[in-house]
C-alpha cells in the first residue's frame, strides 16, 4: 500500500552492558511527544509496564530459496505485521537484539518479506559500544565486528571511563572496519533521541549524502576473520552490462562475506546516476536523477566485509570500465 | 450473470481509476470504523468483525452491529465454530464469545501475544508462541504442546480428530486417540503460517512465507509444491464440490483442484476473479454455489464462479485499502466486507430472482 506511510524501525545492537537497557528506558520515559514500539528480546527484571514493549523470540529462519545467507527474523515479521494493525499510528519502532545475536537476518527481514517493506522500512542500524571493552570484544567475537560493520550509527558510551587516546584509538577501530558510521560519544546513552531515530540511513538518497570516512588501510597482522573495508573510484564511466555481469556473480559466489555496500555508479551512456545498497546478497538500487550541475562525475563504491582481498574486487571494479 | 449488472462488471480497459461504486454498495451500509479489521467470521445468528482496537462488531441482517469491546489491544485472531466466537489478542488473552455478549476469559498469556485460534465441535484451541494450549468439552484443563519454534497457523480437521499445527519447518498433526493425542510431523523447509485440511481429510496445506502455498497427502506424506504467486498467500478457502483450494497472492483467484486420487499433482490450477493488476489479499468460499469472493490490495472485491469462461461481477469497488477480512452472514443473504483502514461494507447480497442474477 503505496499510500500509507512506511514506520521507520531502528534496530538497537550492542553487547551485554554497553547501555542498550539504559538507551531504551530513555526512549520509553522520556517526554517526547512520541509514540515508539520496543520490540525486545527479554523483559527486564524490572518489568516495564508499557504495551508498546513487545516481547520477542530472535527466531531466524532461513529463507527457501536456495540463498543459504539470506535469514530473516520470523517473530520480527510477524510482530510487524501485529502492530501495523494497532488503531493508533506509531512514530517509530525499536528492535533490541541481544548482544550476541548477528544484525543481518534483521536487516534482510526488511529486504526480503513484501509486507514488512510496504509498511514499515529499515531506518537505520545503532550499535551500542562500550568505550571500555569494545577493542578486545572486537579481537573476541564475531558478533561485535558484525554489528560494527552493520552500523549506521555506533553510540560509543561510557567514554567518561577512557581517556582521549584510548578513545581515538578505539573509534580508529571502528571506522577501519566502516567508514561509513557516525560515531557518537555519550557518557550515558545521554545522546538526543533525534540523533538516534529517524536517520534514514538505509534510504538510497543518503548514499548520495554520506561521504565514507576511509582510512589508510594497512593490512598488517589481520587475519582472515577480520571485518574491513575497501572502497573504490573510477574517473571513467563503467560499463552497465560489464557490471551487471561481474556485480551479480560476485555477490553470488561472495555475500556471505559482504556484509554491506554501498555504491554511486556512473554508467556510459546513462544520465542518471545509479545508487545501490545492500546487505549480503540482498540489494536496493535505482536511478537516482542526474548528476547536479557541475558535480564530479565519478563512480564510487565500498564494501564491508570479510576475505574481501580474496574477491579480486579492485581487478572486478577496474574491469568494468567501459572501453 | 451478465444480465442487469453490466455496470458493475469488471472494465478491463479502465488502468488506473481502477472499479468504481458498486450496485451491491449502494445497496449496503457502509461503516468507518477507525480502527483496521483484522478479522471476520460466521458465528451464531451473525457475522463478528474483529479490530485493532481490541472491539469487535457483530452485524445481523435487519439490525444497527451491536458493539462488543474484548481485548486491550489489537485483534490477531479470530475462528468461530456453530455459536462460539475465540479471539486472540496482543494483550496476551484468549477469549470465547457469544453473539450476544457472553465473554469468558480461556487463557492469558500476559506479555506473550496469542497469535492463532481455531475452534470445532467440543475444541479450541489457541497458540502463543511454540506453545499451543487445547480446551475439550471433556476436560476441565487446558492440554500443552510445544513445538520447535513459533506457531503460525492452526486448524482442526472436519470431524474434530486432528489439530493441524503449523510452524518453521512443516507442520505437526496432533490425532485424538483413545487416551491422548498424538503427533506425526510434516516436514518441508521454510516456515509455514495459516494451515488448513483438506474437507475429506485426505489432504494438509500450508501458506509460506515464500510466495508458496505447501501440500502433503496425509496417507503418504506425499509433497504438493505450488508455487509461483507474485506475492505472499495470506489467505484460501474450499470451495465448490471438487473441491477447490481458492487462494490469493495473485492478481486472480488461484483455485487447486484436490479430487482425484492425486489431487492437484502435475495439474494446472483454475485462475478465477482476475483484476487487472491487482494482487488478491482475502477469499471467501460462496458455498453450494461454485463460487467464490476475492478481496484485492486496492479494496475491490470481485465474486466468480469457479469457471474461467464466466467473468466476475464487482461486488466493491477500489476504495484504496486492502482487504482483511470477509464473512457471509449464516443464511448467505449478506456479506460483510472489512479493510485495512477500517471501513466495513456490510451489505444484502439480494434475494430470490436479484440473488440468483448475481451469483
Amino acid at each position: 500500500m503505496n499510500q500509507t506511510q512506511q514506520v521507520p524501525v531502528t534496530v538497537l545492537t550492542g553487547f551485554l552492558g554497553a547501555g542498550k537497557t539504559t538507551l531504551l528506558n530513555r526512549i520509553l520515559t522520556e517526554q517526547h511527544g512520541r509514540r515508539y514500539a520496543v520490540i525486545v528480546n527479554e523483559f527486564g527484571e524490572e518489568g516495564i509496564d508499557n504495551d508498546l514493549v513487545v516481547d520477542a523470540d530472535e527466531e531466524v529462519f532461513e529463507m527457501n530459496n536456495g540463498c543459504i545467507c539470506c535469514t530473516v527474523r520470523g517473530d520480527l515479521i510477524r510482530i510487524l505485521s501485529g502492530l501495523m494493525k494497532r488503531a493508533d499510528q506509531l512514530d517509530a519502532i525499536i528492535v533490541e537484539t541481544t548482544g550476541l545475536a548477528d544484525p543481518a537476518p534483521v536487516a534482510q527481514t526488511f529486504f526480503v518479506d513484501q509486507d514488512v517493506a510496504d509498511r514499515t522500512k529499515l531506518d537505520a542500524i545503532v550499535t551500542v559500544a562500550d568505550a571500555v571493552h569494545l577493542n578486545s570484544q572486537l579481537g573476541e567475537h564475531h558478533e561485535a565486528e558484525e554489528q560494527v560493520a552493520f552500523a549506521d550509527v555506533v553510540l560509543l558510551n561510557k567514554t567518561d571511563l577512557v581517556d582521549e587516546t584510548g578513545l581515538d584509538g578505539v573509534e580508529k577501530r571502528i571506522k577501519k572496519i566502516n567508514p561509513y558510521t557516525k560515531i557518537i560519544r555519550t557518557a550515558h546513552c545521554d545522546a538526543p533521541l533525534e540523533n538516534i531515530l529517524s536517520l534514514d540511513a538505509f534510504s538510497l538518497e543518503r548514499v548520495l549524502e554520506v561521504e565514507p570516512d576511509f582510512l589508510d588501510s594497512d593490512h598488517d597482522h589481520e587475519h582472515d576473520d577480520d571485518v574491513t573495508s575497501v572502497s573504490f573510484v573510477s574517473e571513467a564511466p563503467l560499463d552497465l552490462e560489464k557490471f551487471e555481469a561481474w556485480f551479480g556473480k560476485l555477490l553470488q559466489t561472495h555475500g556471505q562475506d559482504i556484509l554491506r555496500s554501498k555504491g554511486i555508479i556512473e554508467f556510459l551512456g546513462i544520465d542518471e546516476r545509479y545508487v545501490f545498497q545492500g546487505v549480503h546478497m540482498l540489494m536496493d538500487a535505482s536511478p537516482m536523477g542526474a548528476w547536479p550541475e557541475g558535480a564530479n562525475r565519478n563512480s564510487r563504491m565500498v564494501f564491508i566485509g570479510r576475505n574481501l582481498e580474496s574477491m579480486n574486487l579492485k581487478e572486478g571494479f577496474e574491469g568494468c570500465k567501459a572501453a | 450473470m451478465q444480465s442487469g449488472v453490466t455496470s458493475t462488471t469488471v472494465d478491463r480497459t479502465a488502468k488506473r481509476i481502477g472499479i468504481s461504486e458498486t450496485e451491491v454498495e449502494r445497496r449496503g451500509l457502509k461503516y468507518e470504523l477507525g480502527a483496521p479489521v483484522t478479522g471476520a467470521a460466521t458465528v451464531g445468528d451473525a457475522v463478528a468483525v474483529g479490530f485493532g482496537d481490541g472491539s469487535i462488531r457483530f452485524f445481523r441482517p435487519g439490525q444497527k452491529p451491536s458493539v462488543q469491546q474484548s481485548h486491550l489491544g489489537v485483534i490477531l485472531c479470530m475462528a468461530a465454530y456453530q455459536d462460539v466466537l475465540v479471539t486472540g489478542g496482543d494483550d496476551g488473552r484468549c477469549l470465547k464469545i457469544t453473539p450476544n455478549g457472553i465473554m469468558q476469559e480461556l487463557a492469558d498469556f500476559d506479555t506473550k501475544w496469542v497469535d492463532c485460534v481455531a475452534a470445532t465441535q467440543g475444541l479450541v484451541a489457541c497458540s502463543s508462541g511454540k506453545n499451543v494450549q487445547l480446551w475439550s468439552a471433556r476436560q476441565s484443563k487446558p492440554i500443552n504442546f510445544v513445538h520447535s519454534s513459533t506457531v503460525g497457523g492452526l486448524s482442526f480437521d472436519v470431524r474434530g480428530q486432528r489439530l493441524a499445527v503449523a510452524h518453521y519447518g512443516g507442520v505437526t498433526v496432533w490425532e485424538r486417540t483413545k487416551r491422548k493425542w498424538k503427533s506425526s510431523t510434516f516436514a518441508w523447509k521454510g516456515f509455514h503460517g495459516a494451515v488448513t485440511f483438506s474437507p475429506d481429510g485426505k489432504y494438509l496445506v500450508s501458506a509460506m512465507q515464500e510466495n508458496a502455498v505447501h501440500g502433503w497427502r496425509i496417507r503418504d506424506k506425499a509433497n504438493l509444491a505450488m508455487s509461483g504467486y507474485p506475492a505472499k498467500v495470506k489467505s484460501f478457502a474450499w470451495a465448490g464440490d471438487t473441491p477447490f483450494l481458492v487462494t490469493s497472492g495473485a492478481d486472480e483467484a488461484i483455485c487447486w483442484p484436490f479430487d482425484g486420487k492425486n489431487g492437484p499433482m502435475e495439474r494446472s490450477p483454475l485462475c478465477v476473479a482476475h483484476n487487472r493488476k491487482q494482487i488478491a489479499t482475502c477469499v471467501l468460499a460462496l458455498q453450494n454455489e461454485d463460487a467464490v469472493f476475492a478481496g484485492f490490495r486496492d479494496g475491490s472485491v470481485l465474486l466468480a464462479k469457479l469457471d474461467e469462461t464466466v467473468d466476475p461481477i464487482a461486488i466493491r469497488g477500489s476504495s484504496g485499502a486492502e482487504i482483511t477480512a470477509m464473512a457471509l452472514s449464516p443464511s448467505k443473504s449478506h456479506l460483510a466486507i472489512g479493510d485495512a483502514k477500517g471501513n466495513v461494507l456490510w451489505a444484502p447480497l439480494g434475494t430470490g430472482a436479484a440473488y440468483e442474477r448475481n451469483v
